[in-house]
């Protein structure tokens, strides 16, 4: 069935592909009808599941979310039959450096990084490249939705909530500047040469220095008048509102307690990223009522002894302490694979429906934008993808529709394209 | 010829030592002053070699040498005589490993750059040295210690200080660092102090300061090696005809003395001695202290050790947090460090002790005696600074011993060397004295009854001769310190008679034998006699208050609670090697990748290694039974792309071609990712050289057989491969403004590169073939053999132009280019590709992450499939590798393939491309037993490996990890207890320090052998 349907839509492609000789379909219009799924598994993205559901959605907003007992009044809609088939709020990805980057090593393509030590006031929405082909590979495999944020330096800048579909910035931008992302220092010096990592003697300076300036910014804040602007301290205004994030990206356990009472100092409640190490201090982060964007389950353990599984095992392990957290995936292209980070997670423990809500609500909830994305709920984004099978599982992962705010999303992509290219090569060699 | 250099030797000793009314080249600044050196060292304990002690003897020296030593010695008329009761006479100690009155390497400093990473130093691909010298800057082999040698005193007197009373010396400085020489540690003229020129030569995996490019790695240090000794050989033959090279001379020169190679650890010992075997040659191994870890392996070998005894400090583990930096290797190494010693006598391999890397030489005794605590018996320790090291470099004719006819070289110590209070007063070379602490002239210590004027006090002298402690015994509980001095025969007493009077009573006189006895002056300044006669009471209680505590102590034994070495040495290591098994492995679903299909509700049995039955119903005596029931059996995963396991360097990048380096001599069976990898099903993989250079380095395909040796991971009687490389990496596009000028910069170069080598290996050939002498070319021999057929080669590749034109550079040659890995734009010239007979080793779905691969793709894999390619998904990722068949979905998912076909791509198809589907890659009878029981459908995200088996060994079992795994926190956390306990006891530490162990990729550059850390 699958196979009949993909080998559909790949037929009826090459028409497109034609009229647009460029790998970045067009952006989709305004939803133009209301739209019904039925007959779905509906992962609400709560942590419910909802077998055999209807949902609808109408001008972009979801308006009904029904468990398919009742049957609803669906006339004016077109229907998607989605039997066998699983509805999914679009997935999120964090913490990434996609839209801001094109081809990792083409210096010309790479805008995630900005001179400076302090640039809070630094925007990534900015550079997000709507026109990049690597994009739309990702929003095929039903991550809709991307925190497409700069790295390096201590304060590198602003992260953005991003959709995976539009003309420009900002039309695709969904949350401008939702947070101020601050790397804290190690408290570790690695030495290339030795591969020994030793005590970073400069730590408590570093530390200091990184105070030094959240109390200017803060005394800023708290001016009345100020007469010559900052613009860094602009940026920084927001935070100490609690209006904006503060992610404050620590991998140590060590790090995490001090970045989180540091923030505490500020009136700051931080959300951590990375947090390798967030096992280790849970019921701190549980006590402090501190989220994580964890570190991808695709990695190794930190440390030789650790358990070899450790960073499959420490979603669930967060899960267990009642740590809310999200998930996030390394690198920008490989933000495609985000969902089977959350199912290796299953493989080693975590229910399954929280590993659907790290990746939608619980990061709705976590990025501030929960308002509007992150769950299927009346009266929210009808931001939702529809795939053959498990979306977590790479072996049954088919996104068949997707859409952002009910536009549906055309999920060609360059490499359908080149696929598409290449096999009429071997045709043409074979009608020979 | 040895025996020439020798009785040179032994003639130019005879011609310099001092006082033997030598004639010497310098002149004379006023009265000539010559003296017999005549002594002789009466009623000691000498120890004439570490195994022959005689009591109450005699030792005679004249002229720096020894000249009689025996229990019935006379003693020669008009000898010095030392009167040595209670003093114990021992060899004085030598070492083989120093550098002791070397000048120091200079490094030629370019830019002001010495960066290990090659991205940041300019590439200098020949050596800056001028003249007919070797072409690479680290053959050092030219440079002899003796003619650089000047003496250093304070380094002399540090050394003596410890014991030492001869070194060799040679500057640890290059791969080939050329001679050292045998020096005494006496003062005076260099050429006095020589011993021996040319006593050894030496040798290391380290370049040192050169700056020349080549080798950045191990494996090319290796080759390096390898070539030169071939070098030498066919210099000698007939090299020099046709070229005059130096250092090939010197090289030559060289090989009769003793060989001593200084490595890093175990394994490298291990790498030099296949050298060495190679090239008939025996090393002297200057090992690292952790040669217990693989003590079977080593004792193979037969090799002579020079071991250090830098036992590290316990780490300061008091904060949690910061203690889980320290890996349980280091810890137990920790633990464990003191026992090497021990465990190298007690395994019969013969070895000598250095003071190199102790932070100064004086701790030598108290690591030496701490060696002994931890087993090493004391003749043992002896031996190792005595008579091994001397025997080591053929000096025994002089050193090593106290025999008439040797140097005069040795140390008179208050007692047992072995016991903590013992202290060295003398040490004696070539018959010259060097005092280290005035021996006492008496010893004081008795009890005394003391009469001043009309008084009479008990005096007691404790503490020994050295350190006498005196107080005066009021009543049973009271005394009065009484502070003294004694020198020269006189003697001055003082104490406060009670806290109320003010002042002191003071005494001055003279010791004659027992008694003492002068005049003093009491608190109100009265003149009295007074004498000490010992007592005649017997002695009372509180006369020995420390000695039961102190037997107390001893009885702590360092023994009594190690922990075992484990196999790996780290954590989730074996103590004991798991064992092949009789496997049944009940009503799995299996997977067999062959014409049978997936098999539901089957039996496999295991036997012997291979798989032995497949069928519904077995059963079999004697074997385990697994019930597999709702579980899936597959073939072991085989990766045909990895860079684990590999040590120091992953590319010998530094030049256009390296294949003559081999990641086979490099392998490090410790990288706790093999176990990592056996937790994801993979049970082969192969070891690939990096990407950097058109032509890479050898590689090397290893079973994950966890916990066995290097060599024993290796897939046996596999075919050779190769690695190739094209494209950006080669090219250094991404490299940065330092890398513009290798040859080639351009894929037009590449081809170039290629064609050249192929026509050299061709013309290289037909002169082997020749029967004229030739010299032996290990980067054209492996060339060569890519030629006959008899060598594979694997490619890294991206972009379709240059996939096309490696096929037809091969074409022309006449073979076949084997595997293209990454291929990433394979799905483009396909079916050249399946023309050719090229097989494709690709990512599922990378991309995008340099330039040459934007238009990479996921459905290149099973594009490929479909034009008849072999396709396999690789890793190049350490952890990636552990979810391959997560991989091969994803050729489901993009592309449509069949499951049984996907999983073909990370087993059959990889054993395929590597010629090893004979063994592996299917479940057939007959086939090894390599194969995984997964919990579920192993392409789906959810299925974890339970079991892995290699050769029906199990070598992976989660629930088995589980329990390895509290195993790991119980030696971690007993480990760390035992390091508080010894802290509280005051014992150093040092700060937790962590390792990052280098995780490879294809395009890892850093310089790995740099000698300046």
């Amino acid at each position: 069935m699958r196979h009949i349907f993909f080998l559909l839509l790949i037929a009826l492609l090459p028409l497109r592909g034609a009229l647009w000789a460029q790998y970045v379909p067009v952006p989709a219009p305004p939803q133009q009808e209301p739209i019904a799924i039925v007959n779905a598994t509906l992962h609400l993205g709560n942590g419910q599941v909802i077998e055999n559901g209807i949902i609808a959605f109408d001008k972009g907003k979801i308006t009904l979310v029904s468990d398919g007992r009742q049957r609803p009044d669906l006339s004016g809609h077109r229907i998607i039959d989605a039997t066998g088939r699983h509805v999914y709020p679009g997935f999120i990805a964090t913490n990434t450096s996609l839209g801001l980057v094109e081809i990792g090593a083409v210096r010309a393509t790479v805008d995630y990084r900005e001179v400076g030590t302090y640039n809070p006031n630094v925007r990534a929405l900015i550079a997000y490249n709507t026109d990049s082909e690597v994009i739309p590979t990702v929003r095929s495999n039903g991550v809709l939705l991307v925190q497409t944020t700069p790295s390096g330096g201590r304060i590198p800048g602003m992260s953005s909530v991003m959709m995976t579909d539009g003309w420009n910035w900002e039309d695709a931008v969904l949350q401008a500047d939702d947070g101020v992302h601050l790397n804290w220092p190690s408290p570790y010096s690695f030495n290339w040469r030795t591969r020994r990592i030793t005590k970073n003697e400069r730590y408590d300076e570093q530390v200091t220095d990184l105070r030094k300036f959240f109390d200017e910014a803060y005394a800023y804040y708290q001016r009345p008048e100020v007469e010559e602007k900052n613009l860094r301290f602009e940026a920084m205004k927001p935070v100490f509102e609690g209006t904006r994030n503060l992610y404050i990206h620590a991998e140590l356990a060590t790090n995490i307690e001090e970045a989180v009472l540091f923030a505490e100092d500020y009136g700051i409640r931080p959300v951590i990223v990375e947090a390798t190490d967030a096992w280790l201090v849970a019921d701190f982060l549980k006590a402090h009522g501190v989220p994580v964007i964890l570190r991808t389950t695709f990695n190794l353990p930190r440390r030789p002894d650790e358990p070899v599984d450790l960073p499959f095992r420490t979603p669930a392990l967060l899960h267990e302490k009642g740590v809310q957290f999200c998930f996030s995936q390394k690198g920008f292209w490989q933000q495609f694979n985000l969902p089977f980070v959350a199912g290796q997670a299953v493989a080693y423990g975590l229910p399954y429906e929280e590993a659907v809500r790290a990746l939608t609500g619980a990061t709705a909830e976590i990025l501030g934008i929960a308002d509007r994305v992150g769950t299927l709920e009346p009266g929210k984004d009808a931001t939702l993808f529809i795939s053959e099978g498990d979306a977590l599982d790479m072996r049954t992962n088919q996104v068949t529709h997707a859409f952002i705010q009910g536009r549906r999303i055309n999920l060609d992509n360059k490499h359908k394209m080149l696929y598409r290219k290449f096999k009429a090569k071997y045709e043409q060699i074979q009608q020979r | 010829m040895k025996g020439l250099i020798r009785l040179a030797a032994a003639l130019l000793l005879l011609w310099h030592v001092p006082g033997l009314h030598a004639q010497v080249t310098f002149p004379e600044n006023g009265v000539s002053d010559p003296r017999e050196g005549l002594h002789a060292f009466t009623n000691a304990t000498i120890y004439t070699r570490y195994d022959q002690k005689l009591d109450n003897a005699t030792l005679v020296i004249r002229k720096g040498k020894v000249e009689a030593v025996g229990v019935d010695v006379e003693v020669p008329r008009g000898a010095v005589v030392h009167d040595l009761q209670g003093k114990v006479i021992y060899p004085s100690f030598i070492d083989l490993y120093t550098d002791y009155g070397m000048p120091k390497a200079n490094r030629q400093q370019r830019g002001g750059q010495t960066s290990m990473h090659r991205f940041e130093r300019r590439p200098q691909p020949l050596t800056s040295r001028k003249g007919a010298w070797a072409w690479n800057e680290a053959l050092k082999v030219d440079f002899r210690a003796h003619e650089h040698f000047t003496a250093d005193a304070k380094t002399a007197k540090a050394l003596r200080e410890a014991g030492f009373g001869s070194v060799l010396s040679h500057r640890m400085d290059g791969i080939a660092r050329g001679t050292g020489t045998l020096v005494t540690l006496g003062e005076g003229r260099a050429h006095e102090l020589i011993v021996r020129e040319k006593a050894s030569n030496h040798l290391s995996f380290n370049k040192g300061s050169s700056q020349q490019s080549y080798p950045g790695s191990l494996m090319g240090a290796i080759a390096l090696l390898r070539q030169t000794y071939y070098d030498g050989r066919w210099y000698a033959e007939a090299g020099r005809k046709e070229e005059v090279n130096n250092s090939l001379e010197a090289w030559n020169a060289v090989q009769a003395l003793p060989q001593i190679f200084e490595v890093r650890d175990k394994w490298e010992a291990l790498r030099a001695w296949r050298i060495g075997k190679e090239f008939g040659v025996s090393y002297i191994i200057k090992g690292a202290g952790d040669e217990y870890q693989r003590l079977d392996e080593l004792k193979a070998t037969g090799m002579a050790f020079i071991v250090p005894l830098n036992f590290p400090d316990a780490y300061d583990v008091e904060d949690p947090l910061d203690a889980m930096q320290v890996s349980l290797a280091e810890m137990k190494h920790w633990e464990l460090a003191p026992t090497n010693p021990a465990r190298l006598e007690q395994a019969g391999i013969t070895f000598a002790l250095t003071a190199h890397g102790l932070k100064k030489p004086s701790e030598l005794l108290r690591r030496l005696r701490k060696a002994v605590q931890y087993g090493l018996s004391k003749e043992g320790a002896l031996k190792a600074l005595t008579w091994t090291p001397a025997h080591l470099i053929d000096a025994t004719d002089q050193l090593g011993s106290l025999e008439p006819g040797k140097l005069a070289n040795f140390l008179i110590t208050s007692g047992d060397l072995f016991d903590d209070k013992t202290k060295i007063y003398e040490n004696w070379i070539k018959g010259e004295q060097f005092v280290l602490e005035r021996m006492p002239e008496v010893d004081l210590t008795g009890t005394y009854e003391l009469k001043v004027g009309d008084d009479v006090w008990t005096l007691k002298v404790s503490g020994n001769a050295e350190k006498p402690g005196m107080k005066l015994q009021v009543n049973d509980s009271t005394t009065i310190d009484v502070s003294h001095k004694y020198a020269h025969g006189r003697i001055t007493l003082s104490w406060s008679p009670s806290k109320e009077a003010k002042g002191k009573v003071r005494l001055s006189g003279v010791v004659e034998d027992d008694r003492w006895w002068g005049r003093g002056q009491l608190v109100d300044g009265t003149w009295v006699d007074w004498q000490a006669v010992p007592a005649v009471a017997a002695p009372q209680e509180g006369d020995k208050p420390e000695r039961p505590d102190r037997d107390k102590k001893k009885k702590e034994d360092p023994l009594a609670d190690l922990g075992e070495v484990w196999y790996p040495f780290t954590a989730y290591g074996w103590t004991e090697r798991p064992t092949q098994k009789t496997w049944l492995i009940k009503n799995a679903t299996v997977w067999t990748n062959e014409a049978e299909g997936v098999l539901r509700n089957t039996d496999v049995l295991i036997q012997d290694g291979k798989i032995a039955k497949i069928g519904k119903g077995l059963k079999a005596n004697d074997a385990i039974e697994i019930d597999a029931t709702g579980m899936h059996l597959t073939p072991g995963i085989i990766d045909e792309h990895t860079h684990i396991a590999i040590t120091r360097g992953v590319n010998e990048g530094t030049q256009a071609s390296s294949a003559e380096v081999r990641v086979g001599d490099v392998i490090n069976p410790e990288d706790i990712n093999i176990y990592r990898q056996l937790s994801g099903g993979v049970t082969t993989a192969q070891q690939l050289h990096g990407s950097a250079n058109p032509i890479g380095g050898q590689s090397s395909i290893i079973k994950f057989r966890w916990g066995y040796d290097d060599q024993g991971m290796k897939f046996e009687g596999a075919d050779e491969f190769i690695k190739f490389a094209l494209g950006e990496n080669v090219k250094q596009s991404n490299w940065g403004d330092n890398f513009r000028s290798r040859f080639p910069q351009t894929r037009m170069g590449v081809e170039q590169v290629y064609e050249d080598y192929f026509t050299r290996a061709r013309e290289y050939g037909e002169r082997k073939r020749s029967g004229k002498p030739y010299r032996v070319d290990l980067e054209l021999e492996a060339l060569l053999e890519i030629l006959e057929g008899k060598r594979f080669i694997t490619c890294h590749s991206y972009r379709q132009s240059e996939i096309n034109m490696l096929m037809k550079v091969a074409e022309r040659f006449g073979f076949r280019v084997n595997t293209f890995t990454h291929i990433l734009e394979g799905y483009k010239v396909a079916d050249k590709m399946a023309r050719h007979g090229a097989g494709g080793s690709t990512f599922s779905d990378w991309w995008a992450y340099k330039f040459e691969v934007y238009e990479a793709i996921p459905y290149n894999g099973p594009l490929m499939h479909e034009q008849g390619v072999t396709v396999a998904y690789n890793s190049d990722d350490a952890e990636m590798a552990r979810r391959l068949n997560q991989e091969a979905a994803k050729a489901v998912k993009y592309g449509g393939l069949s499951e049984e076909e996907a999983l073909k791509f990370v087993t059959l198809n990889p054993a395929r491309l590597l010629h090893i589907d004979d063994r592996v890659g299917s479940i057939k009878v007959g086939k090894d037993a390599d194969v995984v029981l997964w919990s579920d459908h192993p392409l789906s995200i959810y299925a974890r490996a339970e079991m892995t088996f290699v050769d029906g060994i199990k070598f992976f079992d989660r629930k088995e990890e589980a329990v390895l795994r509290r195993r790991n926190e119980q030696e971690r956390n007993r480990l760390i207890q035992k390091m508080l306990a010894a802290k509280k006891k005051g014992a150093h530490t040092q700060h937790p320090k962590g390792r990052m162990p280098h995780l490879y990729h294809c395009e890892d550059l850093t310089d790995e052998i740099r000698g300046d850390e």
